[in-house]
């Protein structure tokens, strides 16, 4: 008797623990920021906004590099403010769909055909690796113009 | 004294042992003499498939018949045929697939039999299996940051075979009816390359992207006790 009570509760156990499913990945694009002079990676605080979007994907937050997320069309365009200082950045894009396990789902995949973008704190981008996948890894390099010193 | 108490144990040791090996040639008569036979053909039903929705990812049953008889002294053919499903129903996932599969192949007894109604085997058995399958995915979501997107994929139909290798017992548990149990690996041979989304789930194999799965079965069994090759089949030749 007291093996099949053990047994009911191994089964309960397995059966309760097995109804947990996890979210599909996410292709997320990663951009680094460097300064456009000394080529060395800066931190500026930044706001991300996508175009069309109500709500911020990143609030005045200081980093050296920002995940970005991708639409299903073929172009994403966010308004980054670095410091204040307003650019827009638009990124054209293959998209593909991809499979993971009918536990978790599906996700995109993208491939970078060219960034566009207006320079008023942005000097340059330098596409590293136009895959943009699962496995985040540095995409872009964004050199922006230093900050004008401020006199007294 | 120390020499003649060694003496003694060597002495005592070998007299037990002969007594076991003495024992033992009682109860292994010659194997010729000694195979288990079975008249007819034993029919099963897999008592586990209708609840494996207990050890397995999502929802999944299913349904399970064998047959098998002796086709030549302690080599039994087996047919086994069922019924399988799988549902995953998740927030970002509504996935379904069902189909039939078949497997046929053979079981090897070990045991000897001590007297002619002694019917209990244990066996070593190997299966070609293949089965055909559809599945579905109802719809599907992709949440993100630019919202969420849905969509669907229609029904696949695709063809899948594996190979399988067991160990398991049957015994009798009284008058013609039979319960066993059998261990498998599941060797997938191949299956129908749909592109996307690729085949998930395989009836009777389980997981598609697994090359091997181990699975467990426990059966009940009855011998129909009509023995068609009374007078030509390998009864006729069982000295008894």
């Amino acid at each position: 008797m007291k093996r099949v009570l053990y047994l009911i509760f191994i089964l309960m156990v397995v059966s309760a623990c097995k109804e947990v499913f996890e979210a599909p990945p996410q292709s997320l694009l990663q951009a680094s920021f460097y300064h456009s002079e000394t080529k060395k990676p800066v931190s500026p605080v930044i706001t991300v906004l996508g175009v069309g979007i109500d709500s911020l994907w990143v609030d005045e937050t200081a980093m050296t590099e920002v995940l970005l997320p991708m639409t299903i069309k073929d172009t994403t365009r966010f308004i980054i403010w670095l410091d204040s200082k307003s650019d827009s950045i638009t990124f054209v894009h293959e998209t593909t769909r991809k499979y993971d396990s009918m536990e978790t789902g599906f996700y995109y995949e993208y491939k970078l055909q060219s960034v566009r973008f207006t320079q008023n704190r942005i000097d340059s981008v330098e596409i590293i690796d136009s895959l943009v996948t699962t496995k985040w890894n540095e995409n872009i390099k964004l050199y922006i113009h230093p900050l004008p010193a401020v006199g007294n | 004294m120390k020499i003649l108490s060694f003496t003694f144990i060597l002495f005592l040791l070998s007299a037990i042992s002969y007594g076991q090996a003495e024992q033992e040639k009682k109860l292994k008569p010659k194997r010729t003499d000694n195979y288990i036979h079975m008249r007819g053909i034993r029919v099963g039903f897999d008592v586990t498939r209708p609840f494996m929705d207990l050890w397995t990812k999502g929802n999944r049953y299913g349904t399970e018949f064998s047959a098998d008889m002796e086709l030549m002294p302690n080599w039994f053919g087996v047919f086994e045929t069922g019924y399988d499903a799988m549902k995953i129903k998740t927030s970002y996932v509504d996935y379904k697939s069902n189909g039939n599969y078949s497997r046929i192949g053979f079981d090897y007894n070990f045991l000897q039999a001590e007297n002619k109604d002694e019917k209990d085997i244990f066996y070593v058995g190997m299966r070609y299996s293949f089965a055909l399958s559809r599945q579905q995915v109802d719809q599907y979501m992709i949440d993100s940051y630019w919202g969420t997107e849905t969509g669907s994929f229609g029904n696949q139909n695709y063809f899948a075979h594996w190979a399988e290798f067991l160990i398991g017992i049957k015994g009798e548990i009284f008058n013609n009816f039979y319960m066993g149990w059998s261990i498998r690996g599941k060797v997938k041979l191949n299956v129908k390359d749909l592109g996307l989304p690729p085949v998930y789930f395989i009836p009777g194999f389980g997981k598609a992207d697994k090359g091997f799965n181990l699975d467990f079965t426990y059966s009940v069994y009855y011998n129909i006790p009509w023995d068609f090759r009374k007078r030509n089949g390998p009864k006729a030749k069982i000295k008894k």
